[in-house]
């Protein structure tokens, strides 16, 4: 009875300025640590500084938006690393070669839309659970990568690239142009999301994928389109990221990024269990992350205190969310983990 | 000719194999099976020496330092969250075990116990936060595992170089890590004494049970009062126990703590659990299904690099491999209830005589002698079943809702509770002493004393040497009665369906029934005719060494011999009635009463006899359009010991007493009884024996 | 010298590719020219690699230095007929001790392992164990804490001499003398080794301050350029940095890139010399680059692997001869590249 009530555009309203969900405490917490870091970090508040934090973040915030569109269709995409590095470094793998600068995005693309396929399939109409199937074709993609495809695990930026480089690699304006490429990416799901039809169509999916399909919704193919985005996210991301750097270490798939990417999504708000959260969400969660690593460098702490610290403020930030806003043991819904 | 054949056909060939075999509970696990046997067979084949003591030995070491954590990810995952900070946590416990013996030159014991608490710690910080604050699992457990690791980062800079350049001189480190009891290592004894101990934890006791409560159903447990939130916790305890607890056997067996310990372990630690076919969400997993998967997902990494293949191609193997066998076992999940509900219904052969006539000059002619009779409880029993009266003629009947109701002599208007039985009591006898045996549905045979206490008498008997399905519990216990030597013989009458599945097993018309002895002398209950169809009522012969016994769809009344010089024969008593018999009892002029409870019609007869035309139905069609027996109609005849039938009552208006199941007579009346009426009947009997009680009270010693 | 050797393998694997057939080759030469004579040696040499096994064990493949030795390998393998395999332990300890311990207990036994070592301790027991079993083992540029049959490798602490000297000179009283050391995993022997050789150095120059020493892991490039960011950030008049290794310190490169600091910053690497080092030393991100030259390591592992299979054939157990071949480091910069052009796993030869 709850649900429907709170559905009255009224209530909701007031009942969101009563309640604090998770984006907002996560905002709030953002905003306190932004604000003591300005007045007792010297160096903390300046532009160059601030830059510094957007451009760290730009691509675990790129990340976190392909992987949010799948969130919210209550999915999860735990192969977008893979897809990151090795469709990235096939391209210029390819580039390096002498092949044709568009043949080899073409190539890196294709090999990217091939497995955000694969995984929309597997799920959407195999019903095998997203998280399983998007381990195993990471798990398989990082194999493709390491059987031949790529001289070396370890490819640097090729020259013949050099025309895109200005995806990741350039500034304009004083800004890097990576942070360019997250906001542009921002606002293009953004969009995505809020006003096509498809976009509201993964909402109401996520929210009840059941109803979806008794109202009419194509919910398989959309399943498959959602993933088809994240896997599209994810190699543009990595051509940012090569572009940058300058070089495209596809061993990133052994680490630890895909949680944290995860982890900046479903923090800033994005709901595992689907329908719920949306751009900002994820800017909320990347940024606090942003902030509180750049924080802690400035306080010199070293690399792994850097993660130790991070962890427990973000453990803190879900502990606080879950005390204010308490599982209800009646209408929690089952194996939502 | 070719009825015969068919009439064998369908006697001997196993057609309800198939169907039982799916509904066994370990088909469930049968995907991981198959999965394991292939990879075995696969690898065995391409790999010399698989089979060999060392590499076994070499194997069940390895496998088992993966299974503890499997182990501990699948209680996890049962309860319906998931830990994905096994890998930091089993990290930490490795090079904490490791400084420990080595730089701090510390005893093997308190070194483990230490460790064993660390990991008991680390998974209660994870149980404590969702358990008891209610985070969700999968944020929760991977922002620890990046503070655990990063914690385990800090601990091994500060540690690796001293646990590298002190050594340790321990014996029984060195036998933890390498030690080998009847070739097998320490490490698979640890394990399997663990798996078994959580199996028979899980399957066998209160805490495994509420914790398959949570997991199946969270809102049902919390609302049964089921301690949600520390089962909840406890289960990231033990699985931080379990953790540290391989942690702690690599470190023995590799005596060295390296960099990128258990990173990227949650992964194949999920993935085995998975391919096992535990599934996220809760409540669907077993011991046996953690082990099957650690033990697949180990063979085929260790196999694939034994095979010398690429690390790109292992990984490419791999992922498909997991793919497909979790796709399969879904897909398994998903159909095989669908598969047992269209494969588990299997129409038998039956060729029923010709029915006999019911016209006016036969001895079943019909008339109107039941109409106007006196009505006992009307409207306040749902159905009565049997009926019985005692010594005092006091009344008593089953009702549905689990009680056996008394109208009190002499008026029988007033009715109060005489026992909660708890399930709904079918036939009825009373013992010499007074003890009131019931044939309860779904439950088994069970006794009232006269102090109205509920006793079970027997709920199982012995299993057949050949079934697929486990027969050895009763299903459907249906009527009774006592012979003179205190031996109870009562119809089971279906072993395939539950009591209110009776309409599918007299579509099916097969032999699934029984007659089953219980010995009060020596309290077994042994099985004495088997193969029935639909055996129900059950009524000692007038001699005392036989019983007569009903068999409902194949409308026949047998006798079978339990004592004398024909002890053990069944011999027919009618061969044909023109309806379905129920229950059988006696008159007090030495014949029998039988209950028809409907009566026969051409079409359902012929259909008996065309059993792929009702699998084609069953399968088609559903349920509630199936043929069915007519059992809107019915009556009570009277028949000798020959099968002669002697009288028919009937009443033709179909208000009273259309359906009949039971009759009692009891000085000089007859009361009635029906499963789907909401009265009791009681009919003046003419020419009856004004003292005659079918189940007199013995005078005397009472019963030992 | 070593040219008229290489010729010589040369011409060998041009002449046949079995055994069999160069031998019949070789006695008709013998026959024709009566002058020759018999190498009593020979027979027992070629006979002795027949139905032999070895097996490499790397803690990766995919990479400059693993690809160049293998290619070494191979190549000696298939030319002296005995089989070879590589079991790659992908980054994961923990695989590559699953591998070692299926290598000791499987039938039949390879002859030779050679192993590269993911840290000094990891692999220490199996190795015991595997020579023990009479397998002998060779370890490759990365030592446990054991010697084992051979060893062959660059000098880790001869490494961090010569690059902590460099960093010591280019950072001189005038500058902020602030280093930063990237390691590789913990106790991996670059960790631990090269940072003796550090110490060696820097304890006689005390106007060096080490602002960090970090891990980048499993010579993680992208945990390199995150910490070097951090540093770089703590410390915008960073002076010098001391890298692992040339592949993990493209991220340490990038990172002084992206800062606006290329040429700034003194970056001292090590690396086995492949065209990855030309091309940083060329365009200015390396300034100074260590190489421990892997055709040279390669030609080495071959004729450690050649001397423990004759040996094997002797009947010797394994720990008969302990062979350490440190490897001679060379110092590449812009000119000597020009001389000396790097090498890739193409232009190898036997």
């Amino acid at each position: 009875m709850n649900t429907t009530a709170s559905l009255l555009p009224k209530e909701k309203t007031a009942a969101k300025i009563i309640k604090l969900d998770q984006q907002t405490i996560v905002f709030l917490i953002f905003i306190i640590i932004f604000i003591a870091f300005s007045i007792f970090l010297p160096g903390f508040l300046n532009t160059g500084n601030l830059v510094n934090i957007l451009r760290s973040i730009s691509v675990l915030g790129m990340l976190g938006l392909g992987m949010a569109v799948v969130v919210i269709g209550r999915g999860i995409d735990l192969s977008m690393v893979a897809i990151l590095a090795v469709p990235t470094a096939l391209t210029m793998t390819l580039a390096s070669t002498g092949v044709d600068l568009g043949l080899a995005l073409i190539a890196g693309v294709a090999l990217a839309i091939a497995f955000g396929l694969l995984n929309g399939l597997l799920t959407a109409y195999a019903e095998v659970p997203a998280l399983l199937t998007t381990l195993a074709t990471g798990l398989g993609l990082a194999g493709i990568g390491q059987s031949g495809i790529l001289q070396f695990d370890v490819v640097p930026w090729p020259d013949q690239l050099n025309p895109i480089e200005w995806i990741g690699g350039t500034t304009l304006f004083g800004i890097p142009s990576s942070v360019i490429s997250f906001a542009v990416v921002a606002i293009a799901v953004s969009v995505f999301l809020k006003r096509t039809k498809l976009g509201l169509f993964i909402y109401a999916i996520g929210d009840n994928p059941n109803a979806a399909r008794t109202t009419g919704m194509p919910v398989r193919p959309v399943m498959v389109l959602q993933y088809l985005i994240a896997a599209l996210i994810a190699v543009f991301a990595g051509l940012v990221m090569a572009s940058s750097s300058a070089v495209m270490d596809t061993r990133i798939y052994n680490l630890s990024l895909i949680y944290n990417v995860v982890l900046v999504v479903v923090l800033g708000g994005v709901g595992l269990s689907g329908g719920r959260g949306g751009v900002w969400n994820v800017i909320v969660g990347t940024l606090l992350v942003g902030t509180i690593l750049n924080g802690m460098t400035i306080l010199n702490f070293s690399y792994d205190a850097q993660n130790l610290v991070k962890g427990v403020i973000l453990l803190m930030a879900i502990a606080i969310d879950s005390v204010l806003n308490p599982r209800n043991e009646e209408t929690a819904q089952q194996g939502d983990i | 000719m070719l009825t015969t054949l068919k009439k064998y056909r369908y006697q001997y060939w196993p057609d309800t194999a198939v169907g039982e075999l799916l509904k066994k509970p370990w088909m469930d696990t049968a995907v991981p099976v198959v999965a394991l046997m292939l990879t075995v067979a696969f690898f065995s084949w391409q790999l010399s020496g698989f089979f060999s003591i060392s590499t076994v030995s070499d194997n069940l070491q390895q496998a088992s330092e993966l299974g503890f954590i499997v182990l501990g990810m699948t209680l996890v995952l049962i309860v319906g969250g998931i830990d994905l900070s096994v890998g930091s946590t089993y990290a930490i416990c490795n090079v904490l075990v490791l400084y420990l013996i080595h730089v701090e030159q510390m005893p093997v014991l308190p070194a483990v116990g230490i460790t064993l608490l660390c990991g008991a710690l680390l998974g209660a910080i994870n149980g404590i936060l969702i358990g008891y604050l209610g985070l969700r699992a999968f944020l929760t457990t991977l922002v620890t595992l990046i503070v655990f690791r990063s914690l385990f980062d800090m601990l091994q800079f500060q540690w690796a170089v001293g646990i590298a350049t002190h050594t340790t001189d321990s014996e029984a480190w060195y036998y933890l890590g390498t030690g080998y009891f009847l070739s097998i290592p320490m490490a698979a004894w640890a394990f399997a004494a663990i798996a078994i101990a959580t199996h028979i934890y899980l399957t066998r006791m209160r805490g495994g049970w509420h914790v398959m409560a949570v997991g199946g159903s969270r809102r049902s447990a919390y609302n049964a009062g089921l301690p949600v939130k520390r089962v909840v916790a406890s289960s990231y305890v033990v699985s931080g126990v379990l953790a540290s607890m391989s942690g702690i056997f690599y470190g023995a067996r590799i005596d060295s703590s390296s960099a990128d310990t258990g990173s990227g372990m949650a992964i194949i630690v999920l993935a085995a659990a998975l391919v096992g076919g535990i599934r996220l969400g809760g409540g669907k997993g077993s011991v046996t299904k953690a082990v099957l998967g650690t033990v697949i997902v180990f063979l085929i990494t260790s196999s694939l690099s034994s095979m010398a293949t690429t690390a790109g191609v292992s990984r490419i193997v791999l992922a498909v491999i997991f793919l497909l066998f979790t796709t399969l076992d879904i897909r398994w999940f998903k159909n095989r209830g669908k598969a047992v509900q269209e494969l588990y219904v299997t129409p038998g052969y039956l060729d029923l005589p010709k029915a006999p006539s019911t016209a006016a000059e036969s001895p079943y002619a019909v008339n109107d002698k039941l109409h106007d009779i006196e009505l006992i409880g009307l409207g306040r029993v749902e159905s009565p079943e049997d009926v019985i009266l005692d010594d005092d003629d006091n009344l008593y009947c089953g009702t549905r809702h689990g009680n056996i109701m008394r109208f009190l002599a002499p008026d029988y208007q007033q009715m109060e509770v005489y026992a909660h039985v708890g399930g709904q009591p079918l036939g009825m006898a009373f013992d010499p002493d007074g003890y009131l045996y019931v044939c309860i549905g779904g439950m088994g045979l069970y006794r009232v004393t006269p102090e109205r206490k509920v006793e079970k008498v027997t709920d199982e008997t012995n299993r057949s040497l050949f079934s697929i399905a486990d027969d050895s519990r009763l299903r459907l216990a249906d009527d009774l009665d006592i012979a003179p030597d205190g031996r109870i013989f009562f119809s089971e009458a279906t072993v395939r369906y539950e009591m209110h599945e009776w309409q599918i097993d007299s579509l099916e018309s097969r032999g699934n029934g029984r007659i089953i002895c219980y010995d009060p002398h020596t309290n077994q209950t042994r099985t004495v005719v088997k193969n029935l169809v639909f055996p129900n009522g059950i009524c000692l012969g007038s001699e005392g060494q036989s019983i007569l016994f009903a068999e409902s769809w194949a409308c026949r009344i047998s006798r079978y011999w339990f004592d004398g010089p024909q002890k053990g024969r069944v011999e027919p008593v009618i061969s044909s009635l023109p309806g379905y018999p129920d229950n059988i009892n006696r008159a007090s002029d030495g014949n029998y009463w039988i209950a028809l409870m409907g009566m026969r019609g051409p079409a359902f007869d012929l259909s008996m006899r065309k059993p792929a035309f009702r699998r084609r139905m069953s399968k088609r069609l559903a349920q509630d359009e199936w043929l069915s027996p007519n059992i809107n109609v019915g009556c009570v005849v009277k028949c000798n010991d020959q099968g002669e039938i002697l009288e028919a009552l009937w009443d033709r208006s179909g208000v009273n007493h259309p359906m009949i199941t039971s009759m009692r007579e009891h000085r000089g009346y007859l009361y009635l009884g029906g499963i789907s009426n909401n009265r009791i009947g009681r009919y003046k009997l003419e020419k009856a024996d004004p003292n005659f009680m079918q189940h007199p009270r013995r005078r005397g010693k009472p019963h030992a | 010298m070593t040219n008229i050797l290489s010729s010589f393998r040369k011409k060998w694997r041009s002449i046949a590719t079995t055994a069999v057939v160069s031998t019949l080759a070789m006695s008709s030469v013998v026959q024709a020219a009566q002058l020759s004579m018999n190498d009593p040696e020979r027979d027992a040499y070629y006979s002795s690699f027949s139905g032999k096994s070895v097996v490499f064990v790397p803690v990766f493949m995919g990479l400059d230095l693993t690809e160049g030795w293998n290619k070494m390998m191979e190549m000696q393998s298939k030319a002296l007929g005995y089989k070879y395999q590589v079991r790659n332990a992908n980054f994961n300890t923990q695989a590559g001790t699953r591998i070692l311990t299926s290598l000791i207990h499987q039938n039949p036994k390879p002859d030779v392992i050679v192993v590269h070592n993911p840290d000094v301790t990891s692999y220490a027991r199996l190795e015991k164990q595997a020579e023990k079993e009479g397998i002998f083992v060779i370890q490759l540029n990365m030592k446990s804490t054991i010697m084992t049959s051979g060893f062959v490798g660059g000098d880790a602490v001869q490494i961090g001499k010569l690059q902590a000297e460099s960093v010591v000179n280019h950072c001189g009283p005038k500058t902020s003398g602030k280093v930063l050391i990237l390691t590789g995993p913990t106790t991996s022997p670059w960790s631990v080794y090269m940072e003796k050789g550090y110490q060696e150095v820097l304890s006689k120059h005390p106007n060096i301050k080490v602002v960090a020493r970090q891990s980048t892991g499993n010579y993680d490039s992208s945990k390199a350029k995150s910490i070097t960011q951090v540093v770089l950030q703590q410390h915008p008049d960073l002076c010098g940095v001391m890298g692992v290794w040339d592949v993990t310190d493209q991220g340490t490169v990038a990172a002084i890139k992206d800062a606006g600091k290329k040429g700034k910053v003194f970056v001292s690497t090590s690396g086995g010399g492949g065209t990855l080092a030309c091309k940083l030393i060329e365009d200015g991100s390396v300034d100074n680059y260590v190489s421990y030259d892997v055709p040279g390591q390669g030609r080495d592992l071959d004729d450690l692997i050649s001397a423990s299979l004759q040996a094997k054939a002797r009947g010797e157990k394994p720990d008969f001869h302990k062979t350490a071949l440190y490897t001679p480091l060379h110092e590449l910069t812009k000119e000597s590249i020009k001389k000396h052009p790097c090498w890739s796993v193409d232009t190898m030869r036997y």
